[in-house]
């Protein structure tokens, strides 16, 4: 054997595959996941270059124009000031999308961690911890957040910070159930047994186990509190004008959509392709990362 | 999250109810035609129908029917015409009236009408503990107001008498010539005191005697029904003096705060009449039905207050700069579709001829030397402030309208703050604000409606505009003058000195905006919009439909 022979044959050979790479492999198969996984991440360039996309600003307005239809000038048309509709939704996405991830990963954080040490710590701690998630969710949501504004003031990060504060509760209750489930498995026994801590048995071992039932959550709680942005800025709890979020584009749109059909499509089409591929991107995830998935 | 999902498919079940129902069925309007039902959209639930606690517009509709004051009025010309009082004199010097209350005028239990009803109720009104928010309507009366701040305490010395059971007297502090349009306004109003006395003392502000079964009134309808936020009912009374002149049967009033459900009833066939039109209808009604639109001129002003309390809002040279930076022209055209027109000050122009005084107009170039006048040259260094206003959508366009405005021109950021009603009345009362919306509509057609509220401490003034020349104006020179031409010069000269100040920027003069059935006859616009019930007729159209393109 030569020495280009053996480099051949280590090449061959297959590689240390991790846990996360055949999950990358596993997920660039799926061409939906990867579809939506590309419209994400053009969505996002769009919105975040937005202002070298567009001759127009987002306040800019025309109001001997008014509402006109799509053309040359302004591809999406024109809404009731005569602002371009595509710039106000590229800068939209910038607030829809950033609440959604933003507001998402709070929850996210916050549901995954409480609910795993409650759901591994179990007994007294565990009724403890639920019990508060049952208090804080049997609170009237509306007076929660109200009471979050009020306390953080009119900030547009610190809303997404109380919309995710809010939105954890259920997270932690799925989290916690998975977890309670797996812990009597012999796999997390045996790391007991060889002595593992157990907050690495909680990293390590529950949370990826967990994964599944997480991914399909995130996915929905994302277009939830799109939504949910949109409503508390309706009331004048969220971002205010002549801001606009894709939810705001479309609650206005509603209101004159017999009159202005273009201004309720077009943001409305921005908000359900991205929620379409988040959905086909969280699937494609949710296989990918189960463990319990046969390889190929 | 879930209710709203629960809303969702409660919609669609009442959805399928109804398109079950329609059938061949006739639709409201041709139904209520046949039987001189009247079904009108009416705005809000009403806050209540003591006429003596009230203060909205929906309130007034209501209580309109089932009350009558001692003066009514002509819907057509608006002048007073007689009321529960047959007839009435004025003395020589305008400061005393008697009333002479018509025998058959009954309550709706059948009791007489009397001119003791009127003097408790006048009692109540300006009884400090009952907190009526309108008792200044009945100040011009002698010694109302020492009564109503608590500085009197026997209202015997307060210039409202029965004289015998069908003559009621009133004094006056100074003549004041628009007495009788007052006596038109609900806090003016008589109630019977046995019905509010059976449920309560006389100064409880929220008692039974409201209710259906309890509520007893002198006007052309009497309660007959209250489901909240679904519909009240008012029907014939039976005792009204002139009950033969009242041609409907029954009238409905539907609380349908959202515009745009509003217009949709109303192409439905399923009210005559609607409070409001939606400003994104206008252009398809004008092209396809101008037939159902009326829109008319309003006795009222939209405007924005100031908080000259305020930095840098203390400086009246940027309460001038933000003023003359808005196209009202362009703002009146285009987000208003032209259904208002401009207004340069704050009484409405034409009323009863007087013609306010415009001590500005829009010029921008002029507003950025006064702003950079004032230390910020093209708005550099500025603070960044709120518009308030209750969570409309009218206002709200205004709003971001007249921001960008500011923007373009001055230079300067400002943001949007959006409360619902209460809160913003609320913030206004306590003059948290730094610029906020605000619409006045006037009570009666005399100036004297709208300069009276900027008076030192005005309980509507809100803006901390105070200046002891306009006091004396408004309050002693004009109500003592009994030549109208003379006391109009003393109300210009009051509202020079209030718009060279500036705590205010009148925006736009109202019109009124409603969706009319051809069907509905005797309800003429009028610039108080205002409606006489008695008048209102229906005329079957059995062949006519809204046409299908809107």
């Amino acid at each position: 054997m030569t020495t280009e022979e053996i480099v051949t044959a280590t090449q061959a050979l297959p590689k240390g595959v991790s846990l996360w790479d055949d999950a990358w492999l596993r997920l660039k198969k799926n061409k939906l996941a990867m579809f939506g996984l590309c419209f994400l991440i053009l969505m996002s360039l769009l919105c975040l270059l937005a202002p070298w996309l567009t001759p127009y600003g987002y306040e800019d307005q025309d109001l001997r124009l008014g509402a006109s239809g799509p053309s040359m000038a302004h591809w999406l048309g024109t809404d009731t000031f005569g602002r371009d509709l595509l710039t106000r939704i590229l800068y939209g996405g910038r607030v829809s999308l950033m609440v959604g991830f933003i507001a998402t990963s709070v929850a996210l954080i916050i549901g995954v961690t409480y609910g795993a040490v409650a759901g591994y710590a179990g007994g007294k701690t565990d009724a403890l911890m639920m019990r508060l998630v049952d208090i804080i969710y049997a609170l009237p949501f509306m007076i929660f957040i109200i009471l979050l504004m009020v306390v953080f003031g009119r900030n547009i990060l610190l809303l997404f910070l109380a919309i995710g504060a809010v939105e954890w509760l259920v997270m932690a209750r799925i989290v916690r159930g998975q977890v309670q489930n797996l812990r009597q498995q012999e796999f997390v026994e045996a790391a007991i047994s060889i002595g593992l801590s157990p907050w690495s048995i909680i990293r390590k071992h529950l949370i990826p186990n967990a994964l599944g039932p997480i991914i399909v959550y995130t996915t929905l709680t994302i277009p939830n509190v799109m939504l949910l942005e949109a409503f508390l800025s309706f009331l004048g709890l969220g971002i205010q004008p002549p801001q606009s979020s894709w939810g705001l584009l479309i609650s206005y749109g509603v209101e004159s959509m017999e009159e202005y059909p273009w201004l309720l499509i077009f943001p409305g089409l921005a908000l359900t392709l991205t929620l379409f591929a988040l959905n086909f991107l969280g699937d494609g995830l949710r296989d990918a990362l189960d463990p319990k998935a046969s390889r190929d | 999250m879930k209710t709203k999902r629960h809303h969702c498919f409660s919609f669609c079940f009442i959805f399928l109810l109804t398109a079950c129902g329609g059938g061949d069925n006739l639709s409201r309007v041709d139904s209520g035609n046949q039987e001189g039902v009247l079904h009108f959209g009416n705005g809000t639930e009403p806050q209540g129908l003591d006429p003596h606690i009230v203060t909205g517009v929906p309130e007034h509709h209501i209580i309109n029917a089932l009350f009558e004051g001692l003066v009514s009025k002509d819907p057509y010309t608006l002048e007073p015409i007689p009321g529960v009082a047959e007839s009435w004199e004025i003395s020589e010097d305008g400061r005393t009236y008697t009333f002479n209350l018509r025998r058959d005028a009954l309550w709706s239990n059948g009791d007489p009408v009397t001119a003791e009803h009127f003097r408790w109720s006048w009692q109540r009104v300006l009884s400090p503990e009952l907190g009526s928010q309108y008792n200044y309507m009945l100040y011009p009366v002698l010694n109302a107001e020492a009564y109503a701040n608590g500085e009197l305490t026997d209202f015997s010395q307060v210039g409202a008498k029965a004289l015998d059971a069908h003559t009621f007297q009133v004094e006056l502090e100074n003549p004041t010539p628009y007495l009788l349009q007052l006596l038109d306004h609900y806090s003016t109003f008589a109630v019977h005191p046995e019905t509010v006395l059976a449920h309560g003392s006389m100064t409880d502000r929220i008692t039974q005697w409201t209710r259906v079964e309890n509520m007893v009134s002198n006007g052309p309808f009497k309660l007959s029904e209250w489901a909240i936020n679904s519909q009240i009912r008012v029907e014939k009374s039976e005792t009204y003096w002139d009950r033969e002149a009242v041609q409907l049967n029954a009238i409905v009033y539907y609380p349908t705060e959202n515009t745009v459900t509003e217009e949709r009833m109303f192409r439905d066939e399923e009210i005559h009449f609607t409070n409001v039109i939606p400003m994104d209808k206008i252009s398809t009604y004008r092209n396809i039905a101008p037939d159902l639109l009326q829109i008319a001129p309003y006795l009222g002003t939209y405007y924005y207050l100031i908080n000259t309390d305020k930095e840098p809002f203390n400086d009246l040279r940027v309460r001038k700069a933000l003023a003359m930076s808005v196209d009202r022209d362009l703002l009146t055209e285009t987000v208003m579709r032209g259904t208002v027109t401009p207004a340069y000050a704050l009484t409405p122009p034409g009323t009863l001829g007087y013609q306010p005084p415009q001590t500005f107009s829009y010029d921008p170039e002029e507003a950025k030397r006064l702003l950079a006048e004032a230390g910020y040259p093209n708005g550099e260094g500025f603070p960044s402030f709120e518009i308030l206003y209750n969570t409309l959508d009218e206002h709200r366009r205004i709003a971001v309208a007249i921001q960008e405005m500011w923007r373009q021109n001055l230079g300067i950021n400002v943001e949007l703050l959006n409360q619902e009603w209460r809160v913003y009345l609320d913030s206004q009362d306590n003059m948290n604000y730094d610029v906020s919306r605000r619409g006045w509509i006037g009570d009666y057609v005399d100036p004297n409606s709208f300069l009276d509220m900027m008076i030192t401490g005005g309980g509507n003034n809100k803006t901390g505009f105070s200046d002891p020349r306009y006091d004396d104006l408004v309050l002693n020179v004009a109500p003592s003058k009994l030549d109208e031409s003379e006391r109009f010069e003393a109300y210009y000269e009051a509202e020079t000195i209030l718009m060279e100040d500036m705590p205010i920027i009148p925006l736009y003069t109202y019109q009124s905006r409603h969706f009319r059935h051809p069907s509905l006859k005797g309800l003429p616009p009028n610039i108080l919009d205002y409606y006489n019930w008695k008048y209102v007729y229906l005329e079957p159209m059995p062949e006519f439909d809204i046409p299908d393109e809107l």
